[in-house]
Parts: structure tokens; C-alpha cells; sequence
């Protein structure tokens, strides 16, 4: 099959101005992208810069976005995208700063922001015959999480980056879960109030992208949803969310479900004047349409006393 | 054609123009609603699991007692429930616990064998769409219109999508669209988060999602954009005009509710539907809508 690629240029050493090179090829039926990338380096054109290793999905480094999506070139088989037309684009991943062709920094993308989550274990005994030991059944939700091969699909899929690249993304904070839940860690709250830092767990909008993004079925949005859950369950350091969760929180507790218009002014904070006046205009405009719910003007559903026990049943346990 | 109706929160609290179109649209097409009363808030992705997961058992059961499946008019509601009624579904030993530890003092008991669907989904999966189209009384002919669907009513797949036949759910909006008489506008956040489970975290990040959004479906030429999540509603319609104070770009796009939505193509006219109630003026929409008729 002849196919044509179309691959995204750069050379700082030359203007650093983006633009893309052509390339058409003979290919056989079973090629995967990074066959075609290898075959334009050593027949056409050796100035192009991308990255592979294992040839395999195992170890990451081919990520690249394949007619837009983010793909792994080596697994990438050839003919999957070729069905619109004999033509397929290849470009870097999305919001990173690239240094040459479909080469982007790595450091930047998530080396960086998996440091910041303090990778790693501080046991709390001293080892015994020099290991410390987990039981297995302690560590077979964390062996899954432990298959990461830091692939950046994740991080890719994600929603909040492209708008926020500071936000610490589904790899890193993957990372903080297998920490916070190892139960050799001997401050796990330690691990779950770094995430909890602004551009950390309480960033993430939970979208579920990144668990379909995961070619290993890690699931990182869920893994962060654990970490929330736990910081919920132990108490909320970042304070405006607390503020959010409490008042969320007591009002389904005492109701039995949502005070929408208390949960607002509670959001806030009852004494921060500055953020109650930010709520105004909007509260104006809706008041004047008939549709803002009034603060603790709020009914309690059948059955709340019911739902109540439950609630409180639930946080018992947890302590 | 009976469903046990969980309206959620918003739809009577901060989106109230959203209850009353939504049971017209189901009087309108014969789809009998039992609303229930006695049930807590789903979590909405707030209230941890372990909280969260007993609460909806509760609903569940209670659902499961009338024998009928649950209907949502909210993306979020539909996808928290979804999530949790997958945990209990597929792992008796953890259905048995919650059953035994939070249901069982008031008699209740969760079987597993209720389902929950978003309005969207009974109409293509259980009303039928040649059915919906033998309705239709104001084909939406001329108006441009976006799809928002809400995170939660396409992820995650195993509660969403979990068979290949259901993952056409992703594109029911789209399809709904055209059925309706009216022109796409596409997206490419379309299936993305709209930027509300984030509002008090980061405000900022928050507000850029809504704009960019909403800023591409006005570049597309849409008259308005149509959600089955309310929270999506709440953030995209209410706080866009904070939104464009922030990018300094005007957008001034109206968000439309899907049974609103879905009513106009039956023929009710904009105030049956509480149009007037949006924050963003749908006074263009309306004008549109009162030359159709």
C-alpha cells in the first residue's frame, strides 16, 4: 500500500517555525507507524527527529498524535487510518513545548510534575532481612497502578491541561495514589496533602478521559477519586473545597438533599465579603429571572431522617 | 411506558424552568412518571463512595420495590448513580454489606436489578425514535444547534458504555439533532467537562472551559447549544458571562435544556418551556422558534 505521511516539522537549530514534510511510501499491510517513521529516516530523509524504543506498547516513548488522536507509534497499525484516504497526519502531543520534529520535553510533559508528587516510600519499620513486606493481598489493586509504563496518554486525554498546563495531570497524581495507598507508607496523609495542593487532586474534574486514554486499564481518574475520597474522609486541607464539601455535606445530611443556594454563599464563605460580592451580578440577573434558590430556604425531602442515618452510619465506619 | 423519575436537585433549585419542561415533554409523549420523593442525593461526585454508595442503594431499592427502572433528567445524576449501581451489580459480596449495614434497618433491600437512564437514553432505547418523529409538530428547520452531553453521560464505559451497541450513546445527542429538524454545529468539546465540578477549586480554569465551549459553537454559527446535564447548564449559561469578562470575548450563546429542547420540536412555544428563565437572553431563539409556527 502507498501512503502518504504528513509530519509536523521544527528545527530550533534552523527558524524554530513550524511546518510539516510530506512523504510517500510503499508499506506492507501489517506496518505500524513507527515501521513508516523508521523507513523515511534510513530511505528518505535522516534529519527527522521522533522517538521509539521497545516496538512493543511497553515502554511509551513512541507517543504521538496519529491523524490527532494520541496513539503509541509502534502499535499503531497503519491501515486504521487510512480508511477516509491514503493520507495520515503526525504531530507531537498537544500543549508541550516541543525541541525538534515529533521530539517534545518529556520534563515538562510529566517528569516534573511526577517529582513534585514525592515519588516515593518512607516505610515506617526498619526492614526486616532486608525487605519490608506487604501482604499480597495488600498489593493487588496497587500492582495494576504499579503497571504504568508512564506512557503520558493519560495526561494527553486529559481535559483540564489544555486549558491549565500547570495542573499536575493523571500521571503524577496516579503516582501520589500508589504511594498514599501502599501500605508500607508511613504517613499516607502526607502523600494525599501534597495532591491536595491548588493544580492537585481538587483540580482534576473528574471526567473519566484519562481512564479511556489508558491503553493498561490503570483507570487514573478513579485512582484520583480515591485520593479525594480519602482527603474527605480525613479532612479537606485545601480550603476553599473544604469549605465546598462541608457545606455540601451538611446539607445533604440534614435535608436529605442539595441546598444549592446555601452551598453557593457557603462556597464562599460566610465572612469573605469580596467573594459573596463576586456571587451578586449572577445572583441579580437570576433572582430577576425567577430561578435563584434562596439560602436555607430549603425543605427537608420525606425520609431525610432516614438518609441522615445512613450518612452518618457511613462517616462512623470510616473513623 | 413507566418510569420511577429522580429529577435531582438542580433541576427544581438552580435550573427551575428545567422540572416543569421536562414533565411536560413526558405528559406530551405518553411517558408516565412516579417521581421519588423519599431519596437522598445521589453525591454528584462530591460525597465520597462510601457515603454515596449506601444513599444510591437506597434509591435503588426503592425503585426496585415499584418494579419500574429509574429516569434522570441530569447527566451527572445518571452517571453517579450509573457508577455506584455497577459497583453493586457486579459484586454481590459488597451489595450484600450495604444492604446489611445501611438497608436493612428500614426493611429495605437492594436486589440488583435496577436501571437508570438519562431522558436520552429511554427515548432511543425505549421510546423509539420513529415514535418521537411521528410527534413532532415544529421540525426545528434552520436553527444551528451544538451538542454538550456532560462527562458523565459517556463515561466511564463500563457503567456508560458497557456494550458495543451502547456506545452509539455518545452520539444520541447528534442524532437527536437532525431528527429534530434542526442543523449541527460540532464541537470538539462536545464529550469534554465543562469546567463546573471546578468552580470552587479553580475558578479560573473553571471559566475558560465554559468560554472555550461556548466560544466555538458561537464561531460555528450556533443559535444555541443543547445539554442534558444541568450542572453543565448552571456553568456554561450562568456563569458565562463571567466567562467572557475573563477572555474578554464576547459570546452571548444560549444553552438550551434537552427537554426544552426536544418540547419546541413538539410544538410547545417558548414560554411553556421557560425559555425567559435563562440567564443568557434566548430572545433570538425565540423569535426564530414564534416564524416556525
Amino acid at each position: 500500500m502507498e501512503i502518504t505521511f504528513k509530519v509536523y516539522r521544527k528545527d530550533p537549530e534552523k527558524d524554530g517555525k513550524p511546518g510539516r514534510s510530506n512523504y510517500t511510501l510503499e508499506l506492507a499491510e501489517d506496518a505500524t507507524v513507527l515501521d513508516a517513521l523508521l523507513k523515511i529516516r534510513d530511505e528518505s530523509d535522516s534529519t527527522l527527529s521522533f522517538r521509539g524504543c521497545c516496538g512493543r506498547g511497553y515502554c511509551g516513548e513512541c507517543m504521538m498524535r496519529v491523524n490527532g488522536s494520541a496513539r503509541l507509534a509502534c502499535t499503531a497499525k497503519v491501515p486504521d487510518y487510512t480508511k477516509k484516504g491514503p493520507e495520515i497526519s503526525l504531530d507531537p502531543l498537544r500543549n508541550v513545548p516541543v525541541i525538534k520534529d515529533l521530539v517534545f520535553d518529556w520534563d515538562a510533559f510529566m517528569w516534573n510534575k511526577i517529582k513534585e508528587v514525592k515519588p516515593w516510600l518512607e516505610p515506617e519499620s526498619s526492614p526486616v532481612n532486608g525487605e519490608n513486606l506487604a501482604s499480597e493481598a495488600e498489593m493487588q489493586d496497587l500492582r495494576k497502578v504499579m503497571s504504568c509504563f508512564y506512557c503520558g496518554m493519560c495526561d494527553e486525554g486529559c481535559t483540564v491541561l489544555p486549558v491549565d498546563f500547570k495542573f499536575l495531570g493523571p500521571a503524577a497524581l496516579t503516582k501520589a495514589y500508589r504511594l498514599a495507598f501502599d501500605p508500607r507508607n508511613k504517613d499516607s496523609r502526607e502523600q494525599v496533602k501534597i495532591v491536595e495542593k491548588p493544580k492537585g487532586i481538587w483540580d482534576c474534574v473528574h471526567c473519566y478521559e484519562a481512564d479511556e486514554h489508558c491503553p493498561r486499564g490503570i483507570e487514573p481518574t478513579k485512582r484520583i477519586v480515591a485520593l479525594r475520597d480519602r482527603a474527605f474522609n480525613s479532612g479537606i486541607t485545601h480550603e476553599a473545597v473544604a469549605r465546598h464539601h462541608a457545606s455540601f455535606a451538611s446539607s445533604v445530611k440534614e435535608s436529605g438533599w442539595l441546598d444549592e443556594g446555601r452551598l453557593a454563599v457557603e462556597s464562599e464563605g460566610l465572612t469573605n465579603v469580596k467573594g459573596l460580592m463576586k456571587l451578586l451580578p449572577t445572583a441579580a440577573k437570576a433572582l430577576a429571572r425567577g430561578k435563584a434558590p434562596i439560602p436555607y430556604m430549603h425543605s427537608k425531602r420525606p425520609d431525610a431522617d432516614k438518609i441522615k442515618k445512613i450518612f452518618e452510619k457511613a462517616e462512623q465506619e470510616e473513623k | 411506558m413507566k418510569y420511577a423519575f429522580y429529577p435531582g436537585c438542580v433541576s427544581r433549585g438552580g435550573c427551575p424552568e428545567l422540572y416543569p419542561s421536562a414533565v411536560k415533554v413526558a405528559e406530551k409523549l405518553g411517558i408516565e412518571l412516579d417521581e421519588l420523593k423519599s431519596v437522598g442525593c445521589t453525591g454528584a461526585g462530591v460525597l465520597p463512595q462510601n457515603i454515596a454508595d449506601p444513599i444510591n442503594a437506597r434509591t435503588f431499592a426503592k425503585a426496585e420495590q415499584l418494579g419500574l427502572p429509574i429516569m434522570t433528567i441530569c447527566s451527572t445524576c445518571t452517571g453517579v448513580m450509573a457508577q455506584a449501581n455497577y459497583r453493586l451489580k457486579e459484586d454481590p459480596i459488597y451489595r450484600e454489606k450495604v444492604n446489611k449495614e445501611f438497608l436493612a434497618d428500614e426493611g429495605l433491600e437492594y436486589k440488583g436489578t435496577t436501571e437508570v437512564k438519562h431522558l436520552l437514553w429511554v427515548l432511543f432505547e425505549d421510546y423509539g425514535i420513529e415514535r418521537l418523529q411521528s410527534l413532532i409538530q415544529r421540525p426545528l428547520k434552520g436553527l444551528k444547534v451544538s451538542p454538550f452531553y456532560g462527562c458523565y453521560l459517556r463515561r466511564p464505559p463500563e457503567a456508560i458504555t458497557p456494550t458495543k451497541e451502547l456506545n452509539r450513546r455518545k452520539s444520541y445527542l447528534d442524532e437527536l439533532i437532525s431528527i429534530l429538524g434542526a442543523e449541527m454545529a460540532d464541537i470538539s468539546g462536545k464529550g469534554k467537562c465543562c469546567g463546573f465540578p471546578i468552580l470552587s477549586a479553580n475558578e479560573e480554569n473553571s471559566l475558560a472551559m465554559v468560554a472555550k465551549h461556548t466560544g466555538e459553537s458561537k464561531e460555528k454559527g450556533a443559535d444555541f447549544m443543547v445539554t442534558p446535564c444541568p450542572l453543565c447548564h448552571l456553568n456554561l449559561d450562568g456563569n458565562q458571562s463571567r466567562a467572557e469578562a475573563q477572555t474578554g470575548k464576547e459570546i452571548d450563546l444560549p444553552i438550551l435544556h434537552l427537554p426544552q429542547f426536544v418540547g419546541l420540536a413538539l410544538g410547545f412555544d417558548t414560554n411553556e418551556m421557560n425559555l425567559k428563565r435563562h440567564i443568557v437572553s434566548t430572545t433570538d431563539v425565540e423569535s426564530k422558534v414564534s416564524m416556525m409556527s
